[in-house]
């Protein structure tokens, strides 16, 4: 459990309001090296396991001769299918009961390269490389579907959920005046946060102790409870600090149980780190999509029909969508929509979350085809949008709650200088280099998901925020003091905010940009009712001092207790709690309705998705909106692209610390950049191997690849999106990069590139 | 290879003796056998940043170097840049400031470095930081801030 004590010694007192430009609270001891990550426990007697993957991409292990691993010095214990202790099957998070079969998280059955076969388990981390080395496996190898392009891999299954339809779409198209046809594709991508996924395991009896970086604390507590029997409450897992995940720290890997249960048969705690190389099939990034996309349009531009069709890989033994129709059928109103998906099987890691799973590739296909429209029919692509703008929600018919992103269009116009943009391709040069802009609008889904809080006003005036929610650097440390600070009315540094364990109130998933807005929902409530039982004290205490003033309510402010009527003298928090004798008032609260305020439904809420609320339910449509104008330079010699300058307009409604919301849109942003011109699993086509699984070969972007970036806020308060108004931030300003980018590469060439990355090679 | 030798690391100008195999590096000397866990360790075969220490007063790996190669030599990792009385340095300082940082985890490579950097007087254009920087990879995406940060701390320094 790690307790974040605010500080806020720079800038003004406003900054600690909710709302204000508070510095990050946890940041003293990320910049000091205080901060332990997942990691970095090191128990009483730690061993360490190092993972071995197979070599072949489909068929099965016919044999593991570990008689050398085993003689190698320090060696414990080399695990395999054969004897490791048996784990039961688990509720997935879609709240499936589990199979009767036993779940094995080393596999007989190849079907991926990278996949876990054995892991070694050795008194030291170099001991047990150099033994998972000596393994002798041997395979029986049978052909792998390596991509989406393999001639085998075939149109794939047909998912009917994401058929989204109305009108006529085929025949509206076959008859517009105008048409256009593309097809988009985007590649294997990975999340690759710097720190790589791991955990260090205990178990003391029949409890088990879990360090380990986690977006989801009590989703992965109740997995590994049910993978080894046991009650949820014998399960601690503690994760105070996650160095990025960007989705794929969310859920239950096979590592995690290997490590744990090679800590059951041991005796001993157990650190398992995936190697960097490992990590590219330990869990699955963005899947490759292709998405066919067939505008139909008036002479002047207005969309008459979209007709899209779309696929996604997954892998041979799961289903994952990537839903490729989510932006496509949200962004632009038109009278005929068709839009299906499917998802073909290849010999992959199954596919994960990578931020904006589905907004993502979904946007850069239809904000490239109405750019492409856009240049067809003569019109600027800034009004193409303005012509086509949805004033509802297209598809569910509903008003939006907000929708700031004529406003976001105007304002990024104005920053960026738009106007100066000649609407010829190819017609704006410096030298040798073509300069191009280019604009494409994103959007993300508000999702919701009832919170817990405990909030604990302690006898010395301060005050506590306990929850197993977690920070991996979106900021709720900070937010969750903020908005206790405001709601109690004590200076945000008598705040102390307790994330990442599983021994404190329950928090959901840390995905679906959904966090910040639930967890100051939960906060929030829990600290008037902090309040309110003080005030109430107060009032009615013998031993108040108040006691005498026959008051119906006192303030609260700057951690003091006055009369309204004479706010000027008030007493300290502290004195009043000493004087009533309190050692703490303690206010647990959570935001769920009224029928699912049950052991199990609650159990349920906190370790499921599924009373995750859509954006549709209810009166409104609820989405953040953003926009970005950029500017890039091509080399007309080389094809080399650079972003010179962005700007982005950005909806998100309320933000509750705009300096750290801004962080997390650049974040987002940066991470846009590279997936247009940079990132690209690549895939040997003979035996389905990840061929640049490391960050010198997988390109992320480096420093001097990200010029200034400039954001502007449009969002207004939007209480129908959540208690204090946010909309979703995190995920929401990749969304809408790659294709700004592939617009603007366009205008500087002429040249249109539908496959991502950007990279030289196309462009020359 | 069970072979240990003992060795003595003068750490944050505290000499510490070890007994380590000889193929372990200085970045797991650091963080399995001295618990000193701000170091961090992202890719551990040279790739990421994360792991940058000062040896002698220079930005060096510690994925790549020996524990060995360090005896005798100054070695500062981010736990010993603050000062005596917990004061923070001026580029820590100046990434709170300027939030040139999101999870944490590449920061204490992206400070180590930054610090050399402007030592190496490599920070004299945001061009030139962003140039002298890109060794340190930073997923968060913090790269303009670290920028900013790095802008503002140069001037404190100089
Ligand atoms: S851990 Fe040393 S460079 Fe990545
Ligand atoms: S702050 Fe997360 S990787 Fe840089």
């Amino acid at each position: 459990m790690t307790i974040v004590e605010t500080r806020s010694k720079r800038g003004d007192a406003s900054d600690g309001a909710l709302g204000g430009r508070l510095s990050r609270v946890d940041g003293p001891a990320k910049i000091t090296g205080e901060a332990t990550y997942g990691l970095e426990y090191h128990p009483e007697g730690m061993v360490y396991a190092v993972l071995v993957q197979s070599t072949i991409a489909s068929g099965r292990v016919r044999s593991i001769d570990a008689t050398a691993a085993e003689a190698a010095p320090g060696v414990l214990l080399v695990m395999t299918p054969e004897n490791a202790l048996p784990i039961k099957s688990a509720t997935d998070w879609l709240e499936t009961p589990p199979s009767e079969a036993p779940y094995e998280p080393l596999a007989r059955e190849v079907t991926f390269s990278g996949q876990h076969v054995a892991a070694v388990i050795a008194g030291t981390f170099e001991q047990a490389t150099a033994a998972a080395a000596l393994l002798k496996i041997t395979y029986d190898e049978t052909k792998a579907i390596t991509s989406l392009d393999d001639p085998e891999a075939g149109i794939g299954i047909p998912i009917d959920q994401m058929t989204v339809e109305w009108g006529d779409a085929e025949a509206a198209l076959a008859t517009a005046p105008v048409r256009i046809e593309g097809e988009y594709r985007t590649p294997r991508e990975y999340n690759v946060p710097i720190e790589p996924h791991g955990l260090i395991a205990e178990w003391k009896g029949d409890t088990l102790t879990v360090w380990e970086p986690s977006q989801w604390i009590d989703g992965m507590a109740r997995t590994y409870a049910e993978w080894f029997g046991l009650p949820f409450e014998n399960v601690r897992l503690v994760s105070p600090y996650i160095g990025g995940g960007f989705g794929s720290k969310a859920l239950p890997l096979e590592h995690s149980a290997v490590a744990i249960n090679a800590a059951r048969m041991l005796g001993r705690p157990v650190k398992l780190a995936v190697t960097r190389p490992q990590t590219f099939t330990a869990f699955g990034g963005r899947p490759a999509t292709r998405q066919t996309i067939a505008l139909g349009a008036t002479r002047e531009g207005k969309l008459l029909s979209i007709v899209h069709r779309s696929a996604n890989e997954t892998s041979m033994k799961d289903i994952f969508v990537e839903p490729l129709g989510s932006v496509t059928s949200l962004m632009y109103e038109t009278p005929n929509l068709s839009s299906r998906q499917n998802v073909v099987r290849v010999n992959t890691v199954k596919p994960g979350a990578l931020r904006a799973p589905g907004e993502n590739p979904s946007a850069f296909g239809i904000e490239c085809a109405i750019d492409e429209l856009a240049y067809k029919v003569g019109i600027d692509p800034l009004e193409i949008r303005l012509l086509n703008y949805a004033e509802q929600d297209p598809h569910a018919k509903k008003p939006w709650s907000t929708r700031r992103l004529r406003e976001a269009y105007a304002a990024g116009a104005e920053a960026f200088g738009w106007s100066k943009r000649h609407p010829q391709p190819r017609s704006m040069r410096e030298g040798n280099q073509l300069i191009g802009y280019g604009v494409a609008a994103g959007t993300y889904p508000v999702r919701r998901t009832p919170g817990e809080a405990l909030v604990r006003i302690l006898s010395d005036g301060t005050v506590e925020v306990a929850s197993s929610s977690i920070d991996m650097g979106q900021g709720t440390y900070t937010i969750l003091a903020q908005t206790a600070a405001e709601a109690i009315g004590v200076p945000v540094d008598a705040v102390r905010v307790k994330l990442g364990d599983s021994a404190l109130p329950r928090a959901p998933v840390a995905g679906g940009s959904q966090l910040a807005n639930l967890m100051t929902g939960a906060v929030h409530k829990a600290a008037l009712a902090a309040r309110d039982e003080l005030i109430g004290l107060a009032i009615n205490d013998p031993n108040s001092p108040f006691r005498n003033l026959q008051a119906n309510t006192l303030v609260v402010e700057g951690g003091q207790i006055a009369s309204p009527r004479d706010a000027g003298s008030g007493i300290a928090i502290a004195e009043v709690m000493q004087r009533i004798g309190r050692d703490r008032i303690e206010a647990l609260r959570d935001t769920l309705p009224e029928n699912l305020r049950n052991e199990k439904d609650h159990f349920r809420n906190f370790t499921t998705i599924t009373t995750m609320r859509s954006p549709t339910e209810g009166d409104y449509s609820l989405h953040s909106w953003c926009v970005h104008f950029v500017e890039v330079r091509v080399d007309e010699d080389f094809g080399t692209v650079r972003v010179a300058r962005m700007v982005s307009a950005l909806d998100s409604g309320r933000l509750y610390n705009p300096k750290l919301a801004e962080s997390q849109w650049k974040g987002g942003i940066i991470m846009g950049i590279g997936q247009a011109l940079l990132e690209e699993g690549t895939i040997d086509s003979r035996h389905g191997r990840v061929m640049n699984n490391n960050l010198g070969d997988y390109l992320v972007p480096t420093n001097s690849d990200i010029p200034d970036l400039k954001v502007i806020s449009v969002g207004i308060p939007d209480t129908n999106a959540s208690v204090l108004g946010g909309k979703a931030v995190g995920e929401l300003a990749i969304v809408g990069v790659a294709p700004a980018i592939a617009n603007a590469v366009f205008h500087a060439t002429g040249k249109r590139i539908r496959d991502m990355p950007i990279t030289l090679e196309k462009l020359i | 290879m069970t072979n240990r030798t003992t060795i003595q690391l003068e750490i944050n100008g505290q000499t510490q003796a070890l007994e380590v195999e000889p193929r372990v590096t200085l970045l797991d000397a650091l963080r399995d056998h001295l618990q000193l866990t701000g170091t961090k360790k992202g890719c551990d075969q040279g790739q990421c940043g994360a792991c940058t220490v000062h040896v002698d007063g220079e930005r060096v790996l510690s994925c790549l170097t020996l524990a060995a190669q360090a005896e005798g030599r100054k070695i500062t990792t981010v736990e010993g840049l603050s000062g005596p009385g917990g004061e923070l340095h001026p580029v820590q300082a100046a990434f709170l400031e300027h939030d040139a940082f999101q999870c944490g985890y590449c920061t204490p490579g992206q400070i180590m470095s930054a610090v050399a950097c402007i030592r190496e007087g490599h920070a004299g254009s945001d061009d030139e930081i962003r140039e002298y920087m890109s060794g340190n990879l930073c997923r968060c995406g913090a790269y303009p801030h670290i920028v900013e940060a790095i802008r503002e701390a140069a001037k404190v320094m100089s």
